[in-house]
């Protein structure tokens, strides 16, 4: 059988956001699915989304309503959101109650009911919500050959017919096994949600689609006014090409920095910039983001600990004016400060952003705001987020700086509190000293992966033009980056005075 | 939505089917025929059940205002049963009054549980010859 022989499954779209890349493409037509969850998880408003996605006039859908939510109450709900068409109702969207029927009948009725009003309507799209009820009550009255043998007439039925059916029941993961709904299934959709101290987590799982590959893993999703929205894992990257390694050296806005770094940050490189607080972090990812705007690389600025115009008010101190890139469109500062947030989400709001402005300049600032921006179970998942954002951006050529505040010690030099260095591609480290009785900053090039950089370990000032760099290293020193050095008295060699401080204006 | 609004737009279905019934269901009363109409599709939409408990509900907020419907039950299939064996007052204003209060009394249900938009859509489709367009009405007197 050639490659052209294969019969061509066609995907329709779940109408949820971020669904479709997770589905591999789509719903497969005409499959028999499960959206399975316990309550609350939000199996109604996703088979509600797929519906009005999807029904037509001509190929309406059928919603099945048994012993759930009153039919009346859910349409009083489920119309509060924004994909909920009032117009699409009776015409191509039909509700049918079958509530009477599952009491008071057997299996063999709800499937007559259910062949008469597809035979009738010829659907596109079929939900039955809750299938666990008529399961419940099949096996309470008949054998689980009869609810099998129910539910493989339902299956051949609906898809006969051209159906795509999507069964909505409370389950829970124990009843996978052994379940002849799940063996007949073709889909399986799995909605979990959990509480971890004081945040909701969502999250969704492709356990099984049949003739399409889904990407695997827990999703996070969201319930919004505009139904779900889903993160994919991958954040829809998982098939794009990584861009071709660029020779591009990026200024940081800091020519004695620049040359430090052998010319500048490599193009699509990972950056992180560590020191203790007031060590001027900030400042140096604020002059990288405003001198790539100056040379014409769009850039985004995440932050989590103040405000965008606190941020942009504040860069306006160093003479950098990130208003006006804003207005242009060529600068967006996304602040993001749930503390329920998913790395996922905020991926995908920083990468929706990414291809809004065509940034080619991130600036994460900082990772220990990120941190505390994510719902705590993420927290434990950081680093492996980290990396699949990391890898993610630089993928697509996007140049990131992250900052993360260290704690300053004097016994050691850590490069991060996150054990994180392997997932940069270059660090820079700032740092206090305790010089000549005054509290001085240096700066030293840990490491660059692209090539060779500068050993040099330079004071730098925060100035009111930012940061200013020393043309030499700092030398007649021992240990300068325990912050405590001892200083070399050698022959002939002349001592430098202590230099006033100069006020940062 | 406003209970006039309710009360008009019953008003209305009630006219209309008054109109209709007086050649093919004379014994009938129009209260009659319009909670007949509204039966199907809310028992399809709701189930017997669900529309079984809106009607009584209907029926007891009706019956506080029109003692004249005491004698009127709800069947177990939804139907309305007495209204038509309201006796001598069959034709009396009372006995309209009350028709018209519960079909009011109804719709007022339907309105305030899910919406304007869907009830009328629901009415329209129960009465797609009915050209009526109560929002506007509506629109109008809430202005």
């Amino acid at each position: 059988m050639s490659r052209q022989d294969k019969v061509t499954i066609n995907q329709l779209p779940t109408g949820v956001p971020g669904l479709d890349e997770i589905l591999g493409g789509g719903l497969p037509e005409f499959s028999f699915n499960i959206i399975a969850g316990a309550p609350g998880s939000g199996k109604t408003t996703l088979a509600h989304q797929i519906v009005f996605a999807n029904a037509t006039p001509e190929r309406p859908a059928l919603y099945f309503t048994i012993l759930g939510e009153p039919a009346i109450k859910m349409l009083r709900y489920q119309q509060q959101y924004t994909f909920f068409d009032q117009a699409k109702l009776n015409n191509a969207v039909r509700f049918i109650n079958l509530s009477q029927i599952v009491l008071e009948q057997d299996l063999n009725a709800v499937l007559e009911e259910i062949a008469k009003e597809v035979e009738k309507a010829s659907p596109g799209i079929v939900v039955v919500d809750s299938f666990r009820t008529v399961v419940r009550k099949a096996l309470s009255g008949s054998n689980e050959l009869e609810l099998q043998s129910f539910i493989q007439r339902l299956a051949l039925l609906l898809t006969s017919w051209q159906a795509t059916t999507f069964l909505v029941g409370e389950y829970v993961e124990g009843e996978i096994r052994d379940n002849p709904v799940f063996t007949v299934s073709d889909g399986l959709l799995w909605l979990y949600q959990s509480s971890d101290r004081n945040s909701i987590l969502r999250k969704l799982q492709i356990v099984k689609l049949r003739g399409q590959g889904s990407v695997p893993g827990l999703h996070t999703f969201r319930i919004t006014n505009g139904g779900l929205q889903a993160f994919s894992r991958t954040l829809g990257l998982g098939g794009q090409q990584r861009k071709m390694a660029s020779t591009r050296r990026l200024s940081t806005g800091i020519p004695k920095l620049d040359a430090m770094l052998g010319g500048g940050i490599p193009e699509g490189d990972s950056v992180l910039v560590a020191g203790a607080s007031g060590t001027g972090k900030s400042v140096l990812a604020t002059q990288f983001i405003a001198e790539g705007i100056r040379q014409g690389d769009p850039g985004i600025v995440v932050v989590f600990e103040e405000r965008p115009q606190e941020y942009a008010g504040r860069a306006g101190n160093f003479g950098l004016d990130l208003e006006t890139p804003q207005h242009e469109r060529k600068l967006e500062i996304l602040y993001l400060r749930p503390l329920d947030l998913s790395v996922d989400e905020t991926m995908r709001e920083i990468l929706d952003a990414v291809r809004k402005i065509g940034a080619k300049r991130l600036v994460i600032d900082s990772l220990a705001g990120f941190e505390m921006a994510l719902a705590p179970s993420f927290r434990t998942e950081f680093r492996e987020s980290l990396y699949r954002m990391i890898t993610a951006l630089t993928g697509i050529g996007v140049t990131i700086l992250s900052t993360v505040e260290m704690d300053e010690s004097f016994t050691e030099f850590p490069f991060s509190t996150y054990s994180i260095s392997f997932l940069t591609d270059d660090i820079i480290r700032l740092r206090y000293v305790s010089i000549d009785g005054q509290l001085r900053k240096i700066l030293v090039v840990i490491k660059m992966r692209g090539g060779k950089h500068s050993n040099d370990i330079r004071e730098y000032e925060i100035t009111s033009a930012g940061m200013v760099v020393s043309d030499d290293r700092l030398t007649g020193y021992q240990g300068l980056i325990t912050g405590i050095p001892v200083r070399l008295n050698r022959p002939g060699q002349k001592e430098k005075p202590a230099r006033e401080p100069k006020p940062k204006s | 939505m406003t209970p006039t609004v309710s009360r008009d737009l019953a008003g209305h279905l009630l006219a209309y089917e008054a109109a209709a019934g007086k050649d093919s269901e004379p014994t009938e009363s129009a209260a009659f025929r319009v909670c007949e109409k509204l039966r199907q599709p809310l028992c399809s939409l709701a189930g017997v059940a669900g529309f079984r408990s809106l009607l009584s509900r209907a029926l007891a907020l009706a019956r506080a205002e029109a003692p004249s419907l005491s004698a009127v039950q709800v069947g177990a299939d939804g139907s309305l049963k007495g209204l038509d064996e309201l006796g001598p007052q069959r034709d009396t204003d009372k006995a309209m009054e009350g028709g018209a209060l519960l079909i009011a009394q109804l719709l007022g249900l339907l309105l305030l549980f899910i919406g304007e938009g869907i009830t009328l859509r629901l009415v329209q489709d129960v009465w797609p010859e009915s050209a009526f367009d109560d929002r506007d009405s509506g629109k109008e007197k809430r202005a």
